[in-house]
């Protein structure tokens, strides 16, 4: 009897230990994209070093997909509407409306009030993820965002004698001016702007909606319809390549690399092959004031899914990418501005000249509006954009067109 | 007696092997094309989950007056004629080379099959960079022999942009033909070229009377299952120019991939459906064949 009870002891005891260990020892499902083979590198580190030194037994198994162009929202969608969802993603703030209205995300207002670094956040950054969500609470974790500036080649500027424009009006001048034939042979060999009418484009065209003294929530408004035409005519006058209708993000890159065109916009993820083919003879500012001024912030933030079954181990990953070491590594790496402050304030982000544009950039920053029509609104851009440019439609019925797609029912 | 004869003519055994087949048909063809008809009445549009129903015919009636969705119509028309004519034209006359005998003809018909064999994202990728308005290999040529003055963005201009994607298609495809048509050169009877060379025959007219006319149901055959692969294909102009500039290259199964990439699958479902119907009524003929063969 007493042989019997200590076994049944050790085997409550072993059962109990057991137990313990798969409380303690967690696995958080991750889903993310990377851009390119040296970012994928670095999140595998970086989730190699959270599962080392969390100390809490949280195990972080990483799911690698491609972005797609947007692709990994709608494949996230899907996978998280059939039940896959992971316990935690990468996630862009456009797609908010469509998983808020599906009910997947997890509330993340009582994690982010108890959290000791929740004031390295900026408040408004927590109001824009406010605003995507259309409610009161917080369901996207900011985690690094991109500021959208004007590349421009120095040297080009000094060739053709201008320089860096301060207002709007000087920025369309210049684009005429920096489009030359340099080897006199009667064609053009330099544009002055490297337009991007294909997917993405509305970001960079944004800043020329908002110049021309429209905004996303009027797009149909005199102000909006100047800016679609300063837009149109850039390219009418062939101050922008041929190929602008059908040009997309390398497109553009790859004209601005050649020598092709003297400016074009992108974010900081491109500076690092700028300053390799370029040094110094590459540098950048801020889309220049008009009647108004706006530059695109692209975001990138994690989102917790309600479906995770342990969300407190859930959010101390996405702390960890948020404010933490993963934080630090990343933009390091990828060049995109921090959102924690202890990290904006360290040498490698203060020292960098694109970082410093990015930042100065950063208070006329903002996204397109999050409706649950923007998703086809950005499908449809291109389409539209590309009609006005090529004569099929004129700036107002463009921007009418815009508008009601974005706005009507 | 009679009844165990009833016992023997019914056997489980090959309902039991047919089985298999049967589920995989209804899981993975059968219940999609009738989720996909289920849709098409359907709001069913997955960044509006608040707004899903029935609309009956709404898709339907949208679809008529989307002036993208006519224009996607008449420009698969266009898609498949000019580029299963242009596969079919010279995948026949490749056909006829690769059927003659000569040197290196074995590595010929081998290096002949490369277009069909390369993935349509990696033809896509491929003749972009030749097309490319600014450093494209065709205008550089074609600059070089003094045919044009200045470079021509092809895949920007709403003239160009078509027949780009359309050379394109036909350059995958010609290998598809050429083994075909090669395959039912090499089944016909030399007697009948030795008839007609006896008759005077000239190589026009043998080509007209035996080879064409003993080739028909291969011609037939391969035709229609190009253009119902060529009107479904998306890979080539979606990677191309992904329907512009200004829809201008919109293919309805591009349409309907970019509907249904924006989530509303209600309405990239009704027009799945009616490019279905499209196919259908092109296929009949090939089906009539086919099953009239078989009673045969």
């Amino acid at each position: 009897m007493k042989k019997l009870f200590a076994m049944f002891l050790a085997l409550a005891m072993a059962l109990t230990m057991m137990s313990f260990a798969s409380a303690d020892d967690v696995t958080i499902n991750f889903w993310y994209w990377a851009d390119n083979d040296a970012y994928s590198q670095t999140m595998q580190e970086m989730i190699a070093d959270f599962n080392a030194t969390n100390g809490k037994g949280i195990t972080v198994v990483g799911q690698e997909y491609p972005w797609d162009g947007g692709g990994y929202s709608q494949n996230l969608l899907t996978a998280a509407l059939g039940g896959g969802a992971p316990d935690v993603s990468t996630f862009k703030l456009t797609a908010t409306p469509s998983f808020t209205n599906n009910n997947l995300l997890a509330n993340l207002d009582d994690l982010i009030a108890n959290w000791e670094d929740k004031d390295q956040i900026n408040e408004n950054l927590y109001t824009t993820m406010k605003k995507a969500s259309g409610t009161d609470s917080i369901y996207v974790m900011p985690w690094n965002t991109q500021v959208l500036y004007v590349y421009y080649r120095p040297s080009m500027f000094a060739e053709a004698g201008v320089s860096v424009p301060t207002t709007y009006e000087e920025f369309l001048d210049i684009c005429a001016k920096l489009t030359r034939d340099t080897d006199g042979d009667g064609k053009t060999d330099v544009y002055g702007f490297g337009m991007r009418g294909s997917n993405g484009g509305q970001e960079p065209w944004g800043c020329f909606l908002y110049a021309g003294g429209g905004d996303f929530e009027h797009m149909d408004s005199e102000g909006a319809i100047k800016g679609m035409q300063d837009y149109i005519d850039l390219y009418k006058n062939g101050y922008a390549p041929e190929t602008a209708p059908n040009d997309g993000f390398s497109q553009v890159i790859d004209n601005f690399k050649s020598g092709l065109t003297a400016m074009t916009i992108h974010h900081i993820g491109s500076s690092a092959q700028m300053m390799e083919l370029f040094g110094d003879d590459v540098d950048a500012f801020i889309f220049p004031q008009g009647v108004g001024r706006w530059t695109s912030m692209g975001d990138t933030e994690t989102v917790m899914f309600d479906s995770c079954q342990n969300k407190e181990a859930a959010f101390e990953w996405m702390a960890y990418l948020a404010t933490g070491k993963g934080q630090e590594t990343w933009c390091t790496v990828t060049g995109n501005v921090p959102v924690a402050a202890r990290v904006q304030a360290l040498p490698q982000f203060q020292e960098n000249r694109f970082m410093k544009v990015s930042i100065e950039g950063s208070p006329v920053a903002g996204i397109l509006p999050v409706l649950d029509t923007t998703t086809q609104w950005i499908a449809d851009w291109p389409a539209t954009i590309q009609k006005a440019l090529l004569g099929e439609t004129t700036a107002e019925e463009c921007m009418k067109t815009l508008q009601a797609a974005m706005w009507e029912e | 007696m009679e009844l165990k004869s009833r016992r023997k003519r019914f056997n489980i055994y090959p309902y039991l092997l047919l089985a298999p087949a049967l589920i995989i048909m209804l899981s993975v063809v059968i219940v999609p094309i009738f989720n996909a008809f289920n849709m098409s009445f359907m709001n069913y549009n997955l960044t509006r989950p608040n707004k899903m129903g029935y609309n009956n015919f709404g898709n339907y009636v949208k679809m008529l007056n989307d002036s993208d969705f006519t224009g996607a119509l008449w420009r698969t028309v266009v898609w498949v004629v000019f580029g299963v004519g242009g596969q079919f034209l010279f995948g026949f006359m490749l056909a006829l080379i690769l059927n003659k005998y000569f040197r290196g003809r074995g590595v010929a018909r081998a290096v002949s099959l490369i277009p069909w064999v390369t993935p349509g994202v990696l033809i896509a990728l491929m003749w972009s960079w030749m097309f490319d308005g600014n450093y494209g290999v065709i205008n550089d040529l074609l600059m070089k022999l003094h045919l044009i003055d200045d470079k021509i963005a092809y895949l920007a201009r709403k003239d160009t942009a078509m027949p780009s994607v359309i050379i394109t298609i036909i350059w995958q495809g010609i290998p598809f033909f050429a083994l075909m048509i090669l395959a039912g050169l090499q089944g016909i009877p030399g007697d009948l070229y030795e008839a007609a060379a006896i008759d005077g025959a000239t190589g026009i007219q043998k080509l007209f009377y035996v080879t064409i006319p003993s080739l028909r149901n291969t011609i037939f055959v391969t035709t229609m299952l190009r253009v119902i692969w060529v009107a479904n294909s998306v890979d080539v102009i979606f990677n191309m120019t992904n329907g512009g500039p200004a829809n201008s290259t919109q293919t309805l199964a591009v349409y309907v991939y970019k509907k249904a990439s924006s989530l509303d699958m209600g309405y990239a479902s009704a027009m799945a459906i009616a490019l279905m119907l499209v196919l259908l009524v092109a296929a009949i003929p090939y089906l009539k064949s086919t099953f009239a063969e078989k009673g045969a």
